[in-house]
């Protein structure tokens, strides 16, 4: 399996193990609108296939997301990034990471994969421009040691996109 | 903006935890110190407004070494900051107030004077760590050790009721059973074994070391967390204007973002909230510097007394001292 950066590597615990599972079965009866959850058997990892939202710049385009479960989920947040190539937007970068506070600091465990899914949606359905951030380059260079984007010290100053 | 260290917040957060070990210092500078200020101006909560909310990097390229340089003396720092604070534990052990008198010693007149009026009606004081959660864990230990010592088990059965309704208010709110179920059990799991006389009860001192423990303390903490956002959406309208005069966000993003993320720190409306939806009353006692301009020195305090239970006859069990930005137990006497 293609990966840009080193997952979270200690087992689930049994907590999170079960709540996993429960999430499982709830997307399975009720998948989120545009997206597909590429079975495996890695409960800590899932592979999710994103289709653009009609009527925005990435309608028909097809992405995949890499959700890396740690040991303490849900109270600790899922590492979501876009296995490359990643969707051309101001918040992405080209190694997939992508800059949205919920998978950061403002994560909650009310939260869902699914909840994190149609956020990630939503956030490419409003952006108004094809590009990557203005300091990719720079950041992509500095993540070349397998930095995982939890380690990062995000800045979330827009609220539009 | 991507910059390469660990996340803000903990560490500003971690700043709260040393009110205990330097109250003076804090108190002198009740917002956070200047240069604080400047280190964590990439800090998201300053910015973010919660679910949604994205970014990217603003450093000017010929910036951008130093930036990386202060980075990682950043990340240092928080480091070092995030050990101390986790020396602390969650809940400490009780101390007598005369304590808190020593650490005021170098204080101003006002705050002495005021822990002295304290003095006449606190005996002790338990303090907890500083890390955006220290009122749940105040709460949760306080009401715990109430039952505990009372046994009080009508108030179990009371609360108990309590605490199914949030359930469904949970349900009808649209959140997944999945999502809040397991806190539910934690917390009543705690609840049920604090009751003696059962094969699953605990002393005082399993009670502690519980409150102590990551799984345990967070768990609970969060169990809170669901039942105040709960309760601030079910009467939204109630709430609105005292959301959008603190924060100017919406109800709902209020929840997400200042109510449901661990670490978030607790306002008058989440203590409104929490109160209202478990039937709890909570003495909140403030000491801070302010002061009447004729008159003596008092020491204030508010009681939050839940809706239901208006006949204005509920004398709180649980009393929290709050110093700007942090809260402690404190002891009748």
């Amino acid at each position: 399996m293609t990966s840009s950066s080193a997952p979270p590597r200690k087992t689930l615990s049994k907590i999170a193990c079960n709540r996993l599972q429960k999430e499982l079965v709830e997307w399975q009866v009720n998948p989120p609108l545009g997206f597909k959850h590429k079975v495996t058997d890695n409960l800590q990892r899932w592979v999710i296939e994103v289709i653009g939202a009609e009527g925005t710049l990435y309608a028909d385009e097809t992405y995949q997301l890499q959700v890396d479960f740690p040991e303490h989920y849900p109270m600790e947040a899922p590492q979501v990034i876009f296995i490359p190539p990643a969707p051309l937007h101001p918040h992405i970068y080209s190694n997939g990471h992508i800059c949205l506070d919920i998978l950061y600091d403002s994560w909650s465990p009310a939260m869902t994969v699914s909840s994190v899914c149609i956020s990630i949606l939503s956030m490419l359905s409003s952006s108004t421009v094809k590009q990557r951030p203005e300091d990719n380059d720079r950041y992509v260079k500095n993540c070349k040691n397998g930095r995982s984007p939890k380690e990062t010290r995000w800045w979330f100053h827009d609220d539009k996109i | 903006m991507a910059n390469q260290t660990e996340a803000g917040p903990r560490k500003r957060k971690a700043v709260d935890g040393e009110l205990g070990v330097d109250a003076v210092t804090i108190m002198e500078t009740n917002q956070l110190p200047a240069e604080e200020e400047d280190a964590i101006d990439s800090n998201p909560n300053n910015n973010s407004v919660g679910a949604g909310a994205s970014g990217t990097h603003e450093v000017f390229p010929e910036e951008y070494e130093w930036s990386c340089f202060r980075d990682a003396e950043i990340m240092q720092q928080q480091a070092a900051i995030r050990e101390e604070a986790i020396k602390v534990p969650y809940v400490r052990d009780k101390e007598p107030l005369s304590a808190l008198a020593a650490e005021f010693e170098l204080g101003s007149s006002i705050l002495k004077e005021k822990i002295r009026l304290l003095g006449e009606q606190y005996t002790a004081l338990r303090r907890t760590r500083g890390d955006g959660n220290c009122f749940y864990r105040s709460f949760m230990f306080a009401y715990l050790e109430h039952i505990l010592e009372t046994q009080d088990i009508s108030e179990v059965e009371r609360i108990n009721g309590n605490v199914e309704q949030c359930k469904l208010t949970l349900q009808s709110l649209g959140y997944t059973e999945f999502t809040y179920e397991d806190f539910f059990s934690i917390f009543k799991e705690q609840l049920e074994s604090v009751l003696q006389g059962k094969e699953t009860s605990i002393s005082t001192e399993e009670l502690l070391s519980r409150s102590r423990d990551q799984f345990v303390s967070d768990y609970v903490v969060m169990f809170f967390r669901f039942v105040t956002s709960g309760e601030i959406r079910k009467r939204a309208e109630f709430f609105e204007p005292f959301i959008t005069g603190l924060t100017n966000t919406s109800v709902e993003q209020f929840c997400k973002s200042s109510v449901e993320p661990m670490g978030e720190e607790c306002d008058h409306v989440h203590i409104i909230a929490l109160s209202d939806a478990l039937g709890v009353a909570i003495r909140v006692v403030y000491l801070d510097r302010s002061s009447c301009d004729n008159g003596p020195v008092a020491v204030n305090h508010h009681d939050f007394i839940p809706a239901a239970s208006a006949d204005g006859s509920t004398e709180p069990f649980v009393t929290l001292l709050y110093r700007p930005g942090h809260y402690d137990i404190l002891y009748r006497r």
